[in-house]
């Protein structure tokens, strides 16, 4: 709001310049919601409006392969990225080496993509070499194929590039968090486990389902090291970005991408609404509350 | 091991690097007892709390509690519960949730919780308040609450971590008294660490003064005021005048102590000081009586010349400082009567006189 001189049309200016942030932000990919309406396609001189597109995502194998790639991916690096940030913010918690573990953590934002993406893959070529080699010797080959690219390569990569985003999202709630808490719940007679469970992760659990967020929109949005470690045609994004590259989008991929945009603006949109809501009724209950409390 | 102990500490050390929070450390409290640990902030009070709670390792020494050595035990697995300064409620669960925590841990029947936190919460006077949930209490409320969470859980020995600190002056003194009364209501043992002295004073049965990580003195709230052993004690406990000198001679159970510009007559109170050792003596400032000159003063007091200062006035009392002639202060408190009293014009000379038989001597 402001005060009560400020002028109310400085206010709706501000929120006018907000929205139309966010709408340019937003034009392209409302350029492609548009597009994957159209009967003709991208480009084209004449506008028929259709829902077939959306009707051939189901039929189009490649999209569809992408897409379960692209969640299992999410999954996985979901269950092993988001335990470890957590148990690298509480590390990071109770270190006397703040600086140093904050370093190492974050370092993997500072290697570009492609820097990253391209030392795994000879990382993991050369670890191919090692094992096809030593198998030789060995005269055995059941680990020659280990370290192949493919999924197990992908989740490296992917895991690197998503933890220093868990770790500092786990880490801002886990900030506001007392220890003493822990301790209260020590003497009450609980385990450490216990502690952390009943007490702990009420408390921090936000800043974790947000860290999960985090861990799949970053998973969609990866191409680089996804493609470099397993392959160009195997999750959404780099099927999307191998087909514009190569041979230009297929009109189910305009219907496919505004599909997960729908998805991920409900998703977060209604997430938002539920936070700003749930935050106000809290806020009403506790000024409700506060007001007959009388000192002592 | 005696059953009437509930804590033995032995040669308790605690060292962060090369920081000495606490230094061999001997202290037993009796079972039942509402103990507590007085001392500056930083000296070491609130480290041995922890010690005994099991949230930090001792760096040598052991702790026995009712005769068990818990030395290498975590706070689960001993017979304490502790309550902290303050925010350490569970903000996430009611008024009732937070007390019946503990219990639920046990894995009790649930209409035994019930049961037991309704009691806990009458015993603390919070019955109509179980659904609140912790913002939504004010300061003393949420010390009741962690009162009540520690209690209901039955443990032999609570400890309680400056536990009013964080409140206002008339509710400290109030939240005192119920301290002590409750604990006399439940005869468990109590070991309460705080800096002010008034509200060590208000509840300890027994006390120990802790400065510097070392352990000073032990004694009743009596005993530390009235007849302190250690410099420090008279120093840090109420408002003293010291004067240091050297003894000149031991006759009889009286030390002959020399300041300097006078000679002071002590009782030794069993110490044995030789001739030539530096060596305190203490006089409480509200047992000085400031005189103009020329008045005759009874055979039992001490008197000294000094240089009257000024009157400073702290509403129940006024305190009176003056000069002595090799410049240290001495102050003379009185309780403020409101009666109109001679004024003493500033650089006059005048006499102070304290009953002998109060002074303490202190070999350290």
């Amino acid at each position: 709001m402001g005060d009560d001189y400020s002028s109310v049309w400085s206010y709706r200016l501000k929120w006018l310049y907000t929205l139309l942030v966010v709408f340019t932000l937003m034009l392209p990919v409302f350029y492609v919601i548009y597009v994957s309406f159209n009967q003709n396609g991208f480009g084209a001189a004449e506008y028929v409006f259709t829902f077939e597109w959306y009707g051939e995502i189901f039929s189009d194998l490649l999209l569809l392969g992408a897409l379960g790639n692209t969640f299992i991916l999410a999954g996985i690096t979901l269950a092993v990225a988001v335990p470890m940030g957590l148990i690298a913010a509480k590390f990071y918690k109770a270190t006397e080496a703040k600086l140093l573990t904050v370093s190492l953590l974050l370092s993997p934002l500072f290697v570009p993509a492609d820097i990253l993406g391209s030392a795994l893959l000879v990382f993991f070529k050369n670890l191919n070499i090692a094992c096809a080699t030593i198998g030789e010797w060995l005269g055995v080959s059941w680990f020659d194929t280990w370290f192949e690219l493919g999924y197990f390569s992908a989740l490296v990569g992917l895991i690197i590039y998503t933890l220093p985003y868990i770790f500092v999202v786990i880490l801002i709630t886990m900030g506001r968090y007392n220890e003493q808490q822990t301790e209260a719940a020590r003497s009450c007679g609980a385990t450490a486990w216990q502690a952390f469970v009943q007490v702990e992760f009420p408390q921090i659990r936000a800043g974790v389902f947000s860290a999960c967020a985090f861990a799949v929109i970053l998973t969609f949005n990866e191409y680089t090291r996804t493609s470099l470690l397993k392959g160009g045609y195997d999750t959404i994004t780099s099927v999307l970005i191998s087909q514009m590259l190569n041979e230009g989008m297929s009109e189910q991929s305009y219907a496919m991408s505004s599909l997960i945009s729908f998805i991920a603006i409900a998703l977060i949109g209604s997430i938002i609404l539920y936070t700003l809501v749930q935050s106000e009724r809290l806020e009403r209950e506790a000024r409700a509350k506060a007001e007959p409390v009388m000192s002592g | 091991m005696s059953q009437d102990i509930a804590v033995q500490v032995t040669d308790l050390s605690k060292n962060y690097g090369p920081v000495q929070a606490l230094r061999g450390v001997d202290l037993s409290i009796a079972a039942g007892e509402y103990f507590v640990l007085l001392g500056p902030s930083g000296g070491g009070k609130t480290t041995l709390l922890r010690l005994l709670g099991g949230f930090i390792r001792p760096s040598a020494g052991r702790i026995l509690l009712h005769g068990i050595d818990v030395s290498e035990q975590p706070p689960n697995h001993r017979p304490t519960s502790m309550v902290f300064q303050s925010f350490a409620l569970f903000p996430h669960m009611n008024v009732a949730q937070n007390i019946g925590y503990g219990l639920r841990l046990r894995k009790l029947p649930k209409v035994e919780i019930d049961e037991r936190v309704a009691a806990m919460l009458d015993l603390v006077g919070l019955g109509d308040l179980a659904d609140r949930m912790p913002h939504a209490l004010s300061g003393g409320q949420q010390q009741r609450v962690q009162l009540g969470r520690s209690l209901v859980l039955e443990t032999d020995i609570l400890l309680l971590d400056e536990p009013l600190a964080a409140l206002d002056a008339k509710l400290r003194k109030d939240m005192c008294l119920e301290l002590k009364h409750l604990q006399e209501q439940v005869g468990i043992t109590f070991v309460h660490v705080t800096h002010n002295q008034e509200e060590a004073m208000t509840v300890a049965d027994n006390m120990a003064i802790i400065a510097d990580g070392e352990l000073v003195e032990t004694g009743t709230a009596r005993d530390l005021y009235e007849n302190p052993r250690r410099r420090f004690t008279a120093d840090f406990i109420g408002e003293t005048n010291i004067f240091d000198g050297t003894v000149t001679g031991v006759n009889n159970g009286e030390v002959a102590v020399d300041l300097g510009f006078a000679a002071l007559t002590v009782d030794d109170n069993g110490q044995c000081p030789n001739v030539g050792t530096e060596v305190s003596v203490s006089i409480r400032s509200e047992l000085v009586q400031i005189l103009r000159s020329g008045i005759a003063v009874a055979a039992d007091q001490q008197t000294l010349t000094a240089n009257y200062g000024e009157a400073v006035y702290l509403g129940l009392a006024t305190s009176h400082v003056a000069a002595l002639p090799n410049g240290q202060a001495v102050v003379a408190r009185h309780v403020s009567t409101g009666l109109a009293l001679d004024v003493i014009a500033p650089g006059s000379s005048v006499e102070l006189a304290w009953p002998r038989s109060m002074m303490r001597l202190h070999l350290s």
